[in-house]
Formats: structure tokens, sequence, C-alpha cells
């Protein structure tokens, strides 16, 4: 009966403090992730957009089409991260 | 006394120059502390599983706890698919964990603060994520950048911003990590600068600051490994389970 006691103690301790480190630990990793998420798409759409309009001969018309198109797929990056905190 | 903050990150050639073709092969001191990192994870790991006792003692504690959270946080987030990846995971976990750790010692090297070497990293995962992708699904891998229950006319757009979103996936992996080892390193030498010119009188300010600073900054670099491999395990869970 007592180790039975002591067993559920231990349990209920450690889950505790394992989870809640964890979950600590977990939103401040994601939440450095949602800069470089953004930034990273929208400079990957410009750099595209930059070699397509060299390729195309289109200055600068594409690079400015692309670089929206990276600034909503940044947006589109940081709402799915976000969604996947929520999730946890 | 060395006052440039960005001085650290300096590659230099240790011993001889060697020159393959057109391309310079000298052994530098980025070189010299990656040889370092992977010896010293050798040495742990050779070390404290020699005994392999039924209770661990502390070395071996850490390496099985090492072990399970790398283990936990793939069947977490990819899934049972994904055990034949632990090694690479665990290694590049362990890899990116030591060179930010050793990084914190005094007058060493952080490899991890070099955009060469993380984007290497990166572009290794993102090209074996994409092969692994193709070999498990075949042409259907490409139904990743078409998202289910989009209205055919703006199909178009999706994809490209779904492709955009696929390829930005290396950039952000090794722009982040990257950037994170080398703000943190410029801002502790700044602080230590500040120390040293501010002296007797003004220097216990940015003392104080320094030593919060460095413990953030092993935060940071335990962090920064975590999210390193468990983004790894992300990408290959969207490769190994296909949908959206």
């Amino acid at each position: 009966m007592d180790i039975e006691d002591l067993k559920k103690k231990i349990k209920k301790a450690t889950s505790n403090k394992k989870s809640d480190f964890q979950n600590r630990g977990n939103a401040f990793g994601i939440a450095m992730r949602l800069g470089t998420e953004f930034v990273a798409a929208v400079f990957v759409a410009s750099f595209i957009g930059f070699y397509l309009d060299k390729w195309l001969e289109t200055t600068p018309f594409l690079m400015i089409i692309f670089f929206f198109i990276g600034a909503g797929t940044g947006i589109l990056n940081v709402v799915r991260s976000s969604k996947m905190i929520n999730k946890d | 006394m060395a006052t440039n903050p960005m001085e650290q990150f300096e590659v230099k050639t240790i011993g001889p120059k060697i020159i393959l073709g057109n391309i310079d092969i000298s052994f530098t001191n980025s070189a010299l502390f990656m040889v370092i990192v992977v010896t010293l994870i050798t040495i742990f790991f050779t070390v404290s599983t020699q005994k392999k006792s039924l209770i661990p003692g502390k070395l071996q504690l850490l390496a099985e706890m090492i072990y399970e959270f790398v283990a936990k946080m793939i069947s977490d987030t990819a899934g049972q698919d994904a055990r034949p990846y632990f090694p690479f995971i665990l290694t590049l976990f362990l890899f990116v964990l030591f060179s930010n750790m050793i990084g914190m010692i005094p007058y060493t090297f952080t490899v991890t603060s070099h955009i060469v070497v993380t984007f290497a990293l990166a572009i290794v995962i993102f090209f074996g994520v994409t092969i692994i992708g193709f070999l498990k699904h075949g042409i259907k891998y490409l139904e990743l950048f078409v998202p289910s229950g989009v209205p055919k006319l703006l199909l178009p757009l999706i994809i490209v911003i779904e492709v955009i979103s696929y390829l930005s996936r290396p950039i952000s992996l090794s722009v982040r990590l990257f950037a994170n080892m080398m703000a943190g390193h410029t801002m502790l030498k700044v602080f230590g600068g500040f120390v040293v010119s501010l002296g007797l009188v003004g220097g216990w300010l940015p003392l104080g600051f320094s030593v919060a600073l460095t413990g953030l900054e092993i935060l940071v670099a335990f962090l920064q490994a975590y999210v390193f491999a468990i983004l790894t395990c992300i990408y290959l869970n969207d490769a190994l389970h296909l949908h959206h």
C-alpha cells in the first residue's frame, strides 16, 4: 500500500514538472521560429523574381510581383507555425 | 585587447595551405572545432555506454536521457514511420548542440555561427527529405503543393505560394540557427568590451549583463539545437505522411 502511494506521488510530481518545463521550452522555441519563417519566404520569392526577370528581361516587374507573393507566403508560413503551437 | 566584436568569427587557416584545383581546402579553425565536436560526442558516448549497468551511473543516465529525448521527439512529431531516420536526427541534434555549447566556452570558435555550415546542414536535410518523399510517394509527392479544397481559379497562385514556402524551408532553417548564434556571441563580446572600457567605475553594470546574457545564451544554444532537430522531424513527417 505504502509503495503504491509513493509511486503515485512520484508520478504526479514528475509529470507536472516535466510538462511545465517542456511546454515553456517548446513555446519559446516556436516563438523564435516565426521571424525567420517570414523573412525567408520573402527572400526566396524575391530571389526567384530577380532571376526570372534576368532570364525573361522584364526587370523589375516580376521581382515586384514575387516580392508580394513572398510576403503572402511568409504570412502563410507564420500562420501555419502558430497553428502548430495551438495544436500542441 | 581585441575590441572588434566580429573578430571572433574570423576563419583562419591552421598549418599549411592546401589547394586542390581552384578550391582552398586548408585546415581552418572552423574545421578544427568540427573535429573537436565530433570527437567529443564520440568519446562521450563510448565512455558513458561502456558499463551498460542496469542501474545507470551519472554519465550513462545522461546518455540515456539524450537518447530518449530525441526518440520521444521523433515519435511525437513524425510518428513511428520515422524510426529508421533516428540515427541521422540524433547525430544532427548532437552536432548542433555540442557546437553551440562548445562555442559558449571563451576563446573557442562557434561552428554554427557561420551560415555556410548551417546552410550545408539545412540543404542536406532539404534534399534528403525531398528524395524520401519522392521515393515513398513517387510523383504523387507533388500533391504536397496542391492543398485540398482550393477553388480552381486560385490554384495557380496557391501552387506558386506552396512551392515558395517549400523552398524557403532550408533558408529559414539555416538562417535561424546562424543568426541566433552570431547575434548572441556578438552581443556577449560587445558587453564584454564595455566592461573593459568603463573600467572599475562603471564596468559593473555591463558585467552583470554579461553574466545574465551568458545564461540566456546557454538556453538559446540548447533551444536552437532542439528547434533544428524538431523542424527536421516536421519536414520528415510531411514527406512520410502526405497530408495538409
